[in-house]
């Protein structure tokens, strides 16, 4: 009961920031019902996706402070779970999600517990180094297509399939991903409140006091390792069936994991808006940037020059991003 | 009846020895001070007893139970807390919820973790400030959050270590009243490191000394502040012989 009234209660927010995120809320609700472009559709899609990831990368690398740059393995886990299945065995998403979500935390606690003896940096480095073998090994391995990755071809089905979410137009992935987004967002607000939450904001802040007040901080850490995996996991089996086109390269790699770790930290890290915030920045500013200058040769890698750029602001101006400066402007007014 | 017991500890740092071949009692409802000059190893030693390091040689015994070999996390919860030293924080929690963090051990609900930090703010006189953050506050106040951080997790004995350090005179009055407060109406077993000596002296039931890592003395406050050793480790070998007659 009182685990569903902390996910339900957001009054220590104030009023203004409550009424916006309705508005927002309500916006997305109805978006699709206005005339739009596929591009505003495909762009709203990434968005919703990347938030989630982000709030995942937020439980470890926000609240717990242990920043995570191997996300993306987890991604490519979800995806190729529910993609193999799908096209080996015809099991529907709604099967092959979890699932792949079982897989993924397994392979987080394989890789989480000896990776949390590592503190700071070195822990960034072995995560990345983690992802980067993971993907190694989905390019050679022929069972999930090595290289050439795996097709699941919509002319098989019967679309609008929602057992194994096989659609034809984006509106259905768009309202699927829109109710694992609210959930998310439910969720993280329970998570804030939580034991754990607390837990892992007091391992942040110093960790020989954290042991001292009983917390186990391999054992949290592990554990929140495990619930960041499985967001991250489930949004990569939508990105299978959405995308329908999977490959190592662009589920697994460093890319991916840096966006991820990117947006949380330039919305905020550690806040609840924070992943959103920045995955409402940076996601339309990537897509139009690609859509602008994509096509003129020469200029691809310009996104990788925005995220250097945004690094440096935000390791110069506030490391707390955007929902930092928010909260600092906030308390200044009230003293 | 015994609290905690410390057998024959030694703590090695490579060649250094930061305790050596200590051993003591606390019993339960004593108030201890531990007080030694700089480097004597006295934080060593709290960090031996709360787990956070292991020890090289010897045995602790809390509550009847062998802990020596339990990690930090396991003798916290067997009700053993402590406060640090140097406590930096990094601005990220509220004072509030620091202290609810120190309540979470015992309870999983956050109704029930916000009630009893709110009941150890008022106790410690810290109410008005629950919703600032820790890093907001005066240090006398930062003092008082460990305390009650600790204090969240109704421990049996509190290891306090230099919670007067910097303060200014009234503010160590008032600090005094809280540790009384904590021993007396809590019934909480207390050692305190302080080198705050009219602290020390005026609220320990008993006074121990360290010194390069060894226990020079342990009795009570008048007789430590008589005794020879104590007064050669502050002051040195030279002014315990010049000055001899007059402390005889």
């Amino acid at each position: 009961m009182e685990t569903l009234r902390n996910a339900l209660d957001f009054s220590d927010f104030p009023r203004f920031d409550l009424l916006i995120a309705g508005l927002v809320a309500v916006f997305m609700l109805v978006f699709p019902l206005f005339p739009h472009s596929a591009f505003a559709m495909a762009t709203m899609i990434q968005f919703l996706m990347f938030s989630l990831y982000g709030m995942g990368w937020n439980t470890i690398g926000g609240y717990g402070g242990q920043v995570d740059l191997g996300k993306a393995q987890y991604v490519g886990i979800g995806a190729y779970t529910t993609a193999v299945l799908l096209i080996r065995w015809d099991i529907p998403f709604w099967f092959s999600m979890p699932l792949g979500m079982c897989f993924a935390v397994l392979w987080s606690f394989i890789i989480g517990y000896p990776l949390f003896r590592l503190k700071g940096h070195y822990f960034a480095i072995a995560t990345i180094a983690t992802s980067l073998v993971l993907m190694d090994l989905f390019q050679v391995w022929d069972f999930v297509g090595a290289a050439r990755g795996l097709e699941i071809s919509p002319i098989k089905y019967h679309p609008p399939d929602w057992w194994r979410l096989i659609f034809k137009e984006d509106i259905y992935y768009y309202y699927v991903i829109l109710g694992f987004f609210l959930l998310g967002v439910f969720y993280m607000n329970w998570f804030r409140k939580s034991r754990l939450g607390y837990q892992l904001r007091s391992i942040k802040d110093n960790e020989d006091v954290a042991r001292s007040l009983g917390i186990n901080v391999h054992w949290a850490k592990i554990k929140t390792y495990a619930i960041a995996t499985a967001f991250v996991s489930m949004v990569g089996s939508f990105h299978a069936c959405y995308i329908k086109n999977i490959e190592p390269e662009d589920t697994m790699s460093l890319d991916i994991s840096i966006l991820i770790a990117l947006m949380a930290m330039l919305g905020g890290a550690g806040s609840l808006w924070g992943p959103i915030l920045g995955a409402a920045v940076l996601i339309p500013l990537k897509s139009y940037l690609k859509e602008w200058l994509g096509a003129t040769a020469g200029l691809a890698g310009i996104d990788l020059l925005l995220y250097a750029i945004i690094i440096m602001a935000i390791s110069a101006i506030e490391p707390r991003g955007i929902w930092g400066i928010v909260e600092k402007i906030r308390r200044r007014k009230r003293r | 009846m015994t609290l905690l017991e410390v057998q024959h500890l030694t703590k090695q740092f490579g060649g250094l020895n930061a305790n050596r071949d200590i051993s003591f009692t606390v019993n339960k409802g004593e108030l201890v001070g531990l007080i030694g000059p700089n480097g004597a190893g006295k934080t060593t030693l709290f960090n031996c007893i709360s787990g956070l390091h292991p020890v090289t040689a010897g045995t602790i015994l809390f509550d009847g139970r062998d802990i020596t070999s339990l990690k930090a996390h396991e003798v916290a919860r067997m009700g053993l807390a402590r406060t640090f030293q140097v406590y930096v924080a990094s601005g990220d929690l509220t004072v509030i919820e620091n202290v609810m963090v120190g309540c979470f051990m015992r309870t999983r609900s956050r109704a029930r973790a916000r009630a009893r930090a709110q009941e150890i703010l008022e106790e410690l006189n810290l109410r008005e400030v629950g919703d600032s953050l820790v890093s907001e506050l005066p240090v006398a106040a930062q003092k008082r959050v460990t305390m009650a951080t600790s204090l969240g997790s109704d421990p049996k004995l509190l290891l306090l270590d230099e919670v007067a350090a910097g303060l200014n005179p009234s503010e160590i009055e008032d600090i005094m009243k809280n540790i009384r407060h904590i021993h007396n109406d809590l019934g909480i077993t207390v050692m305190l490191i302080e080198h705050v000596m009219e602290l020390v002296m005026k609220v320990s039931d008993r006074v121990m000394v360290l010194d390069y890592g060894r226990k020079i003395a342990d009795g009570d406050p008048e007789s430590i502040a008589r005794d020879k050793n104590v007064i050669k480790a502050y002051l040195g070998e030279r002014f315990v012989r010049e000055h001899g007659e007059a402390l005889a």
